[in-house]
């Protein structure tokens, strides 16, 4: 027996089959029916298993005893999201998935692979909180809600303390700008980098829908846009932030903690997910403190880079909805304190500040940390966050602008062609996809 | 030789171009035991079905799938008629003219230059030379070995600051090292260069076989007629691989043309779009985009294109062959 | 593989030793010191140019046996100090290990070219040597289908096998490789450099199509058959397209999706894991080429490829 015999197609399936080559195929299948247990709920997400989402599992199976969850962990990169885009479309059991980033978000909720869980928000009242479109923290469409953000990932300005004093640096509590420029230009001295890559400006001034103008046109050509571009590259070039040719060499734009723990760079502008690898001394092991400070103020404007993520999604097609539900429940109101380890800030339930922080730092926080500041960013200044909503054609928008400012960044096309390159590659794909 | 390429020519021509002629020459008069016709379709249908099945089937779908817009999830259901809507945004998308013009520069200089190295490595070890089996063995190890390794370790061996090429490049005291993959100059000719790295063990063994047909007597007669080395590869060797070259040319062109696994696992199209060949955008706008119908169309202009060209070689090459 | 005596003797592009004189035992003795000095001299380069063809995979043994880390150390060590034998052991038996992958690889390469061979020999053989109305017309259909961009058909073969219930499952790799116009278009080159004669003969002797095809023609195949064999197991292992586009569940990955698994959750590139897997992965076919690398080579040769 074929160990992926499960994997292998039903003899009816396989009947069919050979019906499309018409009885020419010499082999014989050998497999079992996968058929779908109605018990067996198939959980897709991105996190390890071990890193809390086996825990959050096994809380749910014991309140729930004639339910099995199974998890599969797929990797969040391009090759692990067409991955499940493919089985979600090819009709592989799966019930719930978790999705990261609007871009992917969009794509899954366009094709209408997630089904819609207005109703059942609606009738929860502890999932109040997503019924709110000001300041929306799941995707909304009239009635019709299609995916929940389950935590919140607030960006900070991370920093170096040995590197930090040695620059001269104070540890800002607010600061603007202009000020965090002074900082990195500081720190970018004896072969080192002041940082990896400037916090996106243009969310800071323009936060959420910020590609999108109030009439839905591309709003590319807002100086925002530019002024972070061109800074960026002036910056590079500089010798200030690090070469993006490396970045890209290495495909470093999802993770940095290596170069950080290297001291490649002494400030890094990142999310609470990637605090757990600065507690991990045997995997990366590194002898300087870590302090955090707030994304700069641009101009008075204030939004912090950072938003509500983590979808949980149910797959439109599964026969389970009601358990899914049950599930993703579950997961959004008792989830949060098995995920905090991972760095996911849970966006629901009753867990304090202290207890997040310590989820967060590591029992030996003191160590590797200063906790007051973390405290400070994460929780005590109320980081103002954002979800995108605005959708169309976002997934080749996202490619669009990412094309550019990879040239742009590499130092072979100017900021401003650039720019003008997305604003007109936007607007025609607004143009194009509008309707949809 | 020549006839065995003459034969596939006839079979590949058009209906009553060739193939007539081909059959009575073969079989001055019909043998009294000639097997039934239905012998020859019972001996293909195996293949047959399998091909309408797997491709045939498919490319109809295709074709039908190209007049509209669909994601799959809407069901059978939700497909939408469009009528050409498809290919008018196809010739009016930048992108798929750009990856065009990629695809043809990518194809336009990784083939030939693969011809060429193929073609010196098989002249150089058509010589008598210390464990020769060897050697040949040595330069076809990379056409055999699987795409994501190779693309993981060229990753690595090219990457711009670290990498074993610029350090070996970093010893001549070069200025301005290639960023290859990290640079929108750089990245489609360091693909080339991989490229033919892996492809010109393929050329190199097809020649090689070719060679062993050389025909010696004219190397002979040549050599005493006092001719060099690069006139007798000039009047002798060259001609007869002449149809050897013609299918090298084609496959590969088909095969580097059609080359995603690379693009995909190192460069992901980029930087900026300058690795985003045809292939790589159709699968770009199917499988991350989710356009199944406009993929479709794309994927269709490409195939015309392509057998439009492949046409006009046949062509040419087929006006060479009368005139000889 | 050293097969040096032979090969040499097989060509003639020596044509200073075909002139073949009786001169003095000196004379004799001079011209072959003189030709060993030009064997090596054309040699040594050869074999340096071929170590250079070479290097990426020594450089790939060398990673694989580092910590990940030094990968990108400068200058290159090529030999680490201490060899991490330890990746080999987590590559094949740890979290991720690539033992299911590499049985999946084997699974599909087995079905695929034991399918590919029965059908190509057969049609190959048809196209080639039996007469039928429409040949010549379902042959050019084939060549013509051999241009399709492997991409074009991912769409539909996508939806297709959905529909048929073979999306996510082994078979969707195997069932379209058993089936493929290039085999056929081989196998009908090497059957159309064979002679008619063989089978008139044996018509007339009363033997019917089927033996003359398995009696005939194809025992005298196989070293064609080995060629075509060791192609589709080529194709089959390496191919990355199929697998990244219809398989999704972990357990189906076959070795080139399993070789990309050793990006880490971290998202980084384990570069000594993953280099230690690509070493594994590429053991069997080079083993099966240098196996059948002579016979390979001669199929080559005599199926009129040229």
């Amino acid at each position: 027996m074929h160990p992926a015999g499960r994997r292998l197609p039903s003899r009816r399936q396989f009947a069919g089959a050979l019906g499309a080559v018409a009885g020419t195929a010499a082999v014989a299948g050998c497999s079992s029916g996968p058929a779908k247990d109605m018990n067996t709920l198939q959980v897709w997400g991105g996190i390890p298993a071990e890193n809390g989402p086996q825990q959050v599992i096994d809380r749910f199976q014991e309140e729930h005893p004639d339910i099995t969850v199974e998890y599969t962990r797929y990797i969040n990169d391009d090759r692990g999201n067409v991955k499940l885009n493919t089985a979600l479309q090819g009709g592989v059991d799966i019930d719930v998935f978790f999705t990261y980033g609007v871009p992917n978000l969009t794509m899954r909720v366009s094709s209408g692979l997630a089904a819609d869980v207005g109703d059942l928000v609606r009738s929860t009242p502890e999932l109040e909180m997503f019924l709110d479109t000001d300041d929306p923290k799941a995707l909304i469409d009239g009635d019709e809600i299609t995916a929940l953000a389950t935590t919140r990932i607030p960006q900070m300005v991370l920093f170096n303390d040995e590197l930090r004093e040695r620059a001269g640096i104070d540890l800002p509590q607010q600061w603007t700008f202009e000020e965090y420029l002074e900082a990195i230009r500081a720190l970018a001295a004896d072969g080192k980098y002041g940082t990896y890559v400037l916090p996106d400006l243009a969310r800071i001034e323009l936060g959420p829908n910020y590609r999108f103008t109030a009439d839905g046109d591309s709003n590319f050509s807002h100086p925002a846009f530019l002024r972070h571009f061109d800074l960026a590259a002036e910056l590079i070039r500089e010798g200030v932030l690090y070469p993006w040719s490396q970045a890209l060499a290495r495909q470093l734009e999802a993770y940095q903690q290596n170069n950080f723990i290297a001291e490649d760079f002494g400030l890094w502008t990142t999310a609470p997910y990637s605090l757990r690898f600065l507690t991990d001394q045997e995997e990366y092991p590194h002898d300087f403190t870590v302090s955090a400070a707030p994304v700069p103020t641009l101009d008075g404007a204030d939004w912090n880079t950072g938003e509500y993520g983590a979808f949980v999604q149910i797959n439109s097609k599964s026969p389970k909805q009601e358990i899914a539900w049950e599930f993703s429940k579950f997961w959004l109101l008792h989830g949060g304190q098995d995920l905090i380890r991972a760095g996911y800030i849970s966006l629901l339930g009753d867990i304090d500040d202290d207890q997040l922080l310590e989820g967060i730092l590591g029992e030996d926080a003191e160590q590797f940390f200063d906790v007051d500041s973390f405290r400070r960013t994460l929780f005590e200044d109320q980081p103002r966050m954002h979800l995108d909503t605005e959708l169309t054609a976002y997934t080749e928008i996202t490619q669009k602008y990412e094309q550019q400012r990879d040239v742009c960044w590499l130092l072979e096309r100017s900021p401003t062609k650039a720019i003008e390159t997305v604003d007109k590659n936007a607007q025609a794909l607004i143009d194009r996809f509008e309707e949809d | 030789m020549t006839t065995a390429e003459a034969r596939a020519d006839g079979a590949a021509a058009p209906p009553g171009a060739r193939e007539p002629t081909a059959r009575r020459r073969r079989t001055p008069g019909r043998a009294p035991s000639d097997p039934k016709p239905i012998v020859g379709w019972l001996f293909i249908a195996p293949n047959l079905l399998g091909v309408l099945a797997f491709t045939f089937i498919p490319l109809v779908s295709v074709i039908l799938l190209s007049f509209t817009e669909w994601n799959l999830v809407s069901g059978f259901g939700g497909i939408e008629f469009v009528a050409l809507d498809n290919f008018i945004a196809v010739f009016q998308d930048p992108t798929f003219w750009r990856s065009l013009v990629i695809t043809i520069l990518y194809a336009g200089v990784a083939v030939p230059l693969t011809l060429v190295v193929g073609l010196a490595l098989a002249l150089a070890l058509n010589r008598d030379i210390p464990a020769r089996g060897l050697l040949r063995a040595a330069f076809f190890v990379p056409y055999i070995v699987n795409i994501v390794a190779i693309g993981m370790t060229w990753q690595m061996l090219l990457d711009p600051s670290a990498g074993l090429m610029n350090q070996f490049l970093g010893i001549f005291g070069l200025e301005h090292l290639p960023q290859w993959f990290a640079s929108s100059h750089w990245a489609l000719p360091a693909l080339i260069l991989v490229t033919i790295w892996a492809q010109a063990g393929y050329a190199n063994l097809i020649y090689l076989s070719a060679l062993q047909d050389a025909p010696t007597q004219l190397y002979e007669a040549a050599r005493i007629d006092g001719a060099g080395r690069w006139a007798s590869f000039r009047a002798i060797t060259w001609p007869s691989l002449l149809p050897t070259t013609v299918f090298l040319l084609v496959t590969l062109f088909v095969g580097i043309s059609q080359t995603f696994g690379m693009i995909a696992l190192i460069t992901n199209g980029g930087p900026g779009d300058s690795t985003t060949t045809l292939s790589f955008y159709m699968y770009q706008t199917s499988f991350q985009f989710y356009r199944f119908g406009y993929a479709s169309a794309v994927g269709l202009v490409t195939f015309i294109g392509i057998f439009a060209l492949m046409l006009l070689m046949w062509r040419a090459q087929r006006g060479k062959a009368l005139h000889d | 593989m050293t097969e040096t005596s032979t090969a040499a003797s097989g060509t003639a592009t020596r044509p200073s030793s075909s002139g073949g004189g009786t001169g003095p035992a000196a004379r004799q003795a001079q011209r072959r010191r003189r030709d060993r000095i030009r064997r090596w001299s054309w040699g040594i380069p050869m074999w340096i140019l071929a170590l250079v063809f070479l290097l990426p995979f020594a450089w790939m043994i060398s990673t694989s046996l580092k910590p990940d880390l030094e990968a990108f150390a400068i200058p290159m060590q090529w030999i680490p100090d201490e060899p991490r034998w330890e990746n080999y052991t987590e590559v094949l038996f740890g979290e991720n290990s690539i033992l299911l992958a590499f049985w999946n690889s084997v699974f599909v390469a087995v079905l695929r070219v034991a399918g590919e061979l029965t059908t190509a020999t057969l049609a190959g053989y048809a196209f080639a040597k039996l007469r039928f109305p429409g040949r010549g017309k379902v042959f050019i259909a084939y060549l013509a289908t051999s241009l399709i961009p492997a991409q074009l058909l991912l769409v539909p073969r996508f939806v297709y096998f959905q529909e048929l219930g073979l999306y996510d499952t082994l078979w969707a790799l195997i069932l379209p490789g058993m089936f493929t116009v290039l085999g056929t278009f081989l196998m009908r080159q090497y059957f159309v450099s064979q002679p008619d004669e063989f089978a008139e003969a044996a018509r007339l002797d009363g033997a019917s199509e089927f033996q003359i095809f398995f009696r005939v023609y194809l025992p005298n195949a196989t070293s064609m058959i080995s060629a075509l064999a060791i192609l589709t197991f080529v194709w089959s292992w390496n191919d990355y397209e199929t697998p990244l586009v219809f398989l999704s569940s972990p357990e189906t990955f076959t070795l080139p999706m399993g070789l990309t698994s050793f990006t880490d959750e971290n998202g980084a590139m384990a570069a000594g894991l993953s280099m230690a897997a690509a070493v594994i992965s590429i053991i069997p076919i080079l083993l099966v080429f240098l196996i059948f690398q002579r016979r390979f080579v001669r199929a080559m040769t005599e199926s009129a490829l040229k």
